[in-house]
């Protein structure tokens, strides 16, 4: 059984939104002119011209963030059920919310203190 | 069939073969870059399966933390790697392969057996939309309870691993100046990384 209350719309906007990149391309391909001469060939990169690769190394520290960024989205998405739920689970349910956070507050002031959070 | 069975079997048919053709290329395309955003793809597809089947909330945190996080983490260590190294053949390869293949088909039929003795009805009526996701936070909060505190233990030792971890100092050689670049993953009291122009 289909029944996904809501979602017609959101089918009509995948739809369009996958459309637009078809159709601008396809348009680009048939009304174009044809030429490779110049600079056609290059990747456009905000009006510059385009250095070396598209595989550069990042810098490292990009990493650590990453990584800190999905402690608390996983921390996120298991609260979001308890805020849903709120009115029914109770006053008990508060306190073990309270306590799940409690427990990343310390690995928040963890990263704090270690720096973790800093650029420069 | 009706209208709505109908859209739905084409959705189930699209996302499937964006998974299965998004998975083989993560598998055999040679550049990993590739691979890593195909990933992503694929990540989204099984969303979009997770959406078909009523289970938004479950779709909702696979966006979230499959294709938000830990994607962009497999992206980020990828592109920590400089350049293409060339990389030695690995001895006893085909016995490897055998071996692999071997044990992924062993998964496949132990995959077909859960699908075939599992009893797929549902005690009760389907919670639909917003009503899964109380159900979800109501079970979380009872009878889940342990699991969902100890998750928060288990993402604190995470945290704190991957921060002992990164404070190793690892020193580079910057590609374009040649001098030693402090890359250690927190920054110390070496060179800043964005050098104010103006003092210098």
């Amino acid at each position: 059984m289909f029944s996904l209350p809501g979602y017609d719309a959101f089918l009509g906007f995948l739809i369009i939104s996958a459309a637009v990149p078809i159709l601008a391309l396809v348009t680009n391909k048939v009304l174009a002119p044809k030429s490779s001469a110049g600079e056609r060939e290059l990747t456009y990169e905000s009006g510059m011209e385009p250095i070396g690769g598209a595989w550069i190394q990042f810098n490292i520290r990009y990493y650590m963030f990453a990584l800190v960024f999905v402690i608390f989205d996983v921390e996120t998405v298991f609260l979001y059920p308890w805020a849903v739920a709120f009115h029914r689970l109770g006053l008990l349910a508060f306190i073990e919310a309270l306590v799940f956070i409690a427990i990343l507050v310390v690995a928040l002031a963890y990263a704090w203190r270690k720096g973790a959070l800093e650029w420069s | 069939m009706s209208i709505s069975n109908s859209t739905e079997l084409i959705c189930f048919l699209v996302l499937a073969f964006v998974v299965i053709l998004g998975s083989l290329g993560v598998v055999l395309l040679g550049n990993i870059v590739y691979s890593a955003f195909l990933l992503g793809g694929v990540f989204m597809a099984v969303a979009g399966l997770y959406l078909l089947l009523n289970a938004s909330f479950v779709a909702a945190a696979q966006v979230l933390v499959y294709v938000g996080a830990v994607n962009v983490l497999i992206l980020f260590a990828i592109m920590l790697v400089n350049k293409r190294e060339d990389l030695k053949p690995i001895p006893g390869l085909q016995l490897r392969r055998f071996l692999s293949a071997g044990i992924c088909l062993g998964l496949l039929v132990l995959m077909f057996r859960v699908v075939l003795i599992t009893p797929w009805s549902l005690p009760g009526p389907a919670a639909i939309g917003e009503g899964a996701t109380v159900r979800i936070g109501e079970h979380l909060f009872t009878d889940y309870l342990l699991p969902f505190e100890l998750a928060s233990v288990l993402l604190l030792m995470a945290m704190i691993g991957a921060i002992v971890l990164a404070r190793r100092d690892i020193q580079t050689v910057d590609v374009g100046t040649g001098n030693e670049v402090n890359q250690s993953l927190i920054e110390k009291a070496g060179t800043p990384l964005l050098v104010d122009k103006t003092t210098t």
